[in-house]
């Protein structure tokens, strides 16, 4: 049931740490310029990227576009929301493109209203994870420049067109990755004082503000439609800082907050509503649990085997079949079943009167956890274990312009050991595991149900089922294969 | 002109998908014959022997190789290696295969010329124990 106004969008009761009171750093995330500032490296890092994999070599580890984008890119991505907050959509250099985009052509079209979900956002993050596995795109460069390319296109597309930050809230699939991460970060953007924001006329963290004549934005509000006082929780904040530069109370913070809280709690939220009402965003949330076990499940030997067997028993030799019924049976049937189940228990014998449905909806918020500790120790993986090697990746994409002055390649450098790593990915595992189940016991004890403990149970079984499988996964020998039928 | 840079845009793929492509590797008038012990290869150590003939199937002596295994994916530490020669224009030399998966094996050839290639030789699906 929804809440009253959780403790995100209450008044602090202790002072909590905000990031823009620390010295140095506090400064340069209040600069107006700041966000550009850590744009235009990652842009310059974006057209290499295109580059190299586009002309370099066609081996995924000597080419800056496989390396950087699979192995780097992924990995510093989930610890940085894992620390911190979302600071990639912050830094996306493809906004960057549509801010110089815009000053050539003006978008005037506003956003289908059937399409302001995510519905469309979850398709297209299971339409990544499934080009990804039939395509291999960790093997292949140029598809790998290709789909950077595409996304690059597409904002210009779509932002050129439709008004407001539409790409970012309804379509981006690494932002929506990076929305559901973030609701398990430790940071927040958000009012620092309540009882500030009551007397204000002007709400100019969302509608920002125009010169004398009402023509000239002079400084923008949020974009994605969240009003700071009742913004609770990090889902669709970009962390764009607009808010910080259009409060003339300087009355937001990039505060901390306790990591899934937001996911405890069930407030109206701004540009949102309840999560509990949100069917799409409940969905969205199960793609990315069970999308980390799939994209895991893609990079280890059993799942071959699963390919073969099934290739046989439907007499089909090409894969897109194949990797479809995989993906159809983990994205959608297992988890409607799952949690379809434990709705039924739930109320059938912890005597919720909630109805099946709402009650899916309610508690796939809490998966979420277990679901980054999977893209944590996936991800961790590949960038701790392989660190080290942009530096002789990028020592041949500047040799290979003629100009060796990095030196020869050093190839032998790679990263920290596996032995080191995979204590780290069970850690990783735990801390989901522990998060998912502190969530649903915070959710079953809300529920209005007579016995919280039995409404608890069915989800503490889901979540210790996928926390399994999530281990087995993480102990199977690595098979990096792009011959699935073979 | 938004219609005008996606048209730039899709004509730059179009040239992409028809060629100008970097080719796979040189190809001078040499001939390279492989094959790799155990096979099917499997994880652990692996002996690589190779034939090389010029245009006329002539036995090529004398050349240095240098062998590199890759993993498809990046971020993975590549084995090193050196072929010597065992017979006339016929080298041998050991690698291991750290994790099953597909591989790719790089051969650094600098011929008795001073001439240099770098053919590749994917090793796919290499098993587990």
């Amino acid at each position: 049931m929804p809440t009253a106004p959780s403790s995100s969008s209450a008044p602090a009761e202790s002072p909590a740490f905000d990031l823009l009171k620390v010295p140095v750093i506090g400064p340069f995330f209040g600069w107006r310029h700041a966000r550009t500032f850590l744009q235009i490296p990652l842009l310059i890092v974006g057209i290499a990227m295109i580059a190299h994999g586009l002309f370099g070599p066609t081996l995924a580890p000597k080419n800056l576009a496989t390396t950087v984008s699979w192995v780097h890119f992924r990995g510093a991505l989930v610890l940085v929301l894992l620390c911190a907050g979302n600071l990639f959509c912050m830094a996306c250099p493809f906004m960057l493109v549509r801010q110089l985009a815009r000053r050539l052509f003006r978008p005037r079209r506003t956003w289908p209203r059937k399409l302001r979900n995510k519905w469309l956002s979850a398709g297209l993050f299971a339409l990544i994870l499934f080009v990804y596995e039939l395509f291999d795109l960790w093997s292949s460069p140029w598809w790998t420049a290709w789909l950077i390319v595409a996304y690059f296109a597409s904002i210009l597309a779509i932002d050129g067109i439709f008004k407001h930050a539409v790409f970012c809230k309804f379509v981006c699939p690494i932002g929506q990755f990076n929305f559901v991460a973030s609701t398990l970060s430790p940071l927040e953007v958000k009012v620092r004082d309540q009882d500030v924001c009551v007397p204000c006329k002007t709400k100019d963290c969302i509608r920002g503000r125009r010169d004398p004549s009402g023509l000239v934005v002079i400084q923008r509000g949020c974009e994605l439609a969240l009003f700071q006082p009742s913004k609770a929780g990090n889902m669709d904040c970009t962390f764009c800082l607009e808010c910080i530069q259009a409060c003339p109370h300087d009355n937001v913070g990039i505060l901390s907050r306790p990591p899934a809280s937001e996911l405890m709690t069930d407030p109206r939220r701004s540009g949102i509503g309840f999560f509990s009402r949100r069917k799409d965003i409940a969905a969205l949330a199960l793609v990315f649990t069970f999308g980390a076990l799939l994209n895991a499940f893609g990079m280890v030997s059993p799942v071959y085997a699963l390919e073969s067997w099934l290739g046989r028993v439907l007499h089909v030799s090409h894969e897109a079949p194949v990797l479809g019924l995989i993906f159809v049976f983990s994205l959608i049937v297992e988890p409607v079943l799952m949690l379809g189940l434990a709705a039924w228990l739930t109320r059938v014998w912890a005597g919720s009167r909630r109805a099946t449905l709402p009650l899916i909806v309610r508690y796939a918020y809490g998966l979420v956890p277990l679901g980054f500790g999977m893209w944590l120790a996936h991800y961790s993986f590949h960038f701790l274990t392989g660190i080290l090697t942009l530096i002789p990746v990028t020592q041949n994409a500047v040799a290979s312009l003629g100009r060796p002055f990095l030196g020869e390649p050093l190839w032998t450098l790679t990263g920290v050991p596996t032995r080191f790593v995979q204590p780290l990915e069970m850690g990783f595992l735990v801390l989901g595991l522990a998060g998912s189940l502190l969530v649903t016991h915070r959710l079953a004890q809300d529920e209005a149900a007579p016995h919280p403990v039995r409404a608890f149970i069915p989800w503490a079984a889901i979540c210790l089922l996928l926390w399994v499988a999530a281990v087995w996964l993480i102990l199977q020998p690595m098979e990096m294969r792009a011959t699935f039928m073979g | 002109m938004l219609g005008i840079m996606l048209a730039a845009l899709g004509c730059v793929a179009v040239w992409q998908m028809i060629g100008c492509r970097k080719p796979a590797a040189a190809s001078p008038a040499i001939a390279i014959v492989h094959e790799i012990a155990p096979w099917p290869a499997r994880v652990g150590a692996a002996t690589v022997t190779l034939r090389l003939s010029d245009a006329g199937g002539q036995a090529v002596s004398g050349a240095r190789i240098a062998l590199e295994a890759d993993m498809s994916h990046a971020g993975m530490r590549p084995e090193f290696g050196e072929a010597r020669e065992i017979g006339a224009g016929r080298y041998q030399g050991r690698l291991a295969f750290t994790m099953a998966g597909d591989w790719v094996i790089l051969m650094r050839i600098t011929l008795p010329g001073g001439q240099k290639l770098e053919p590749q030789m994917p090793v796919k699906g290499v098993r587990a124990n």
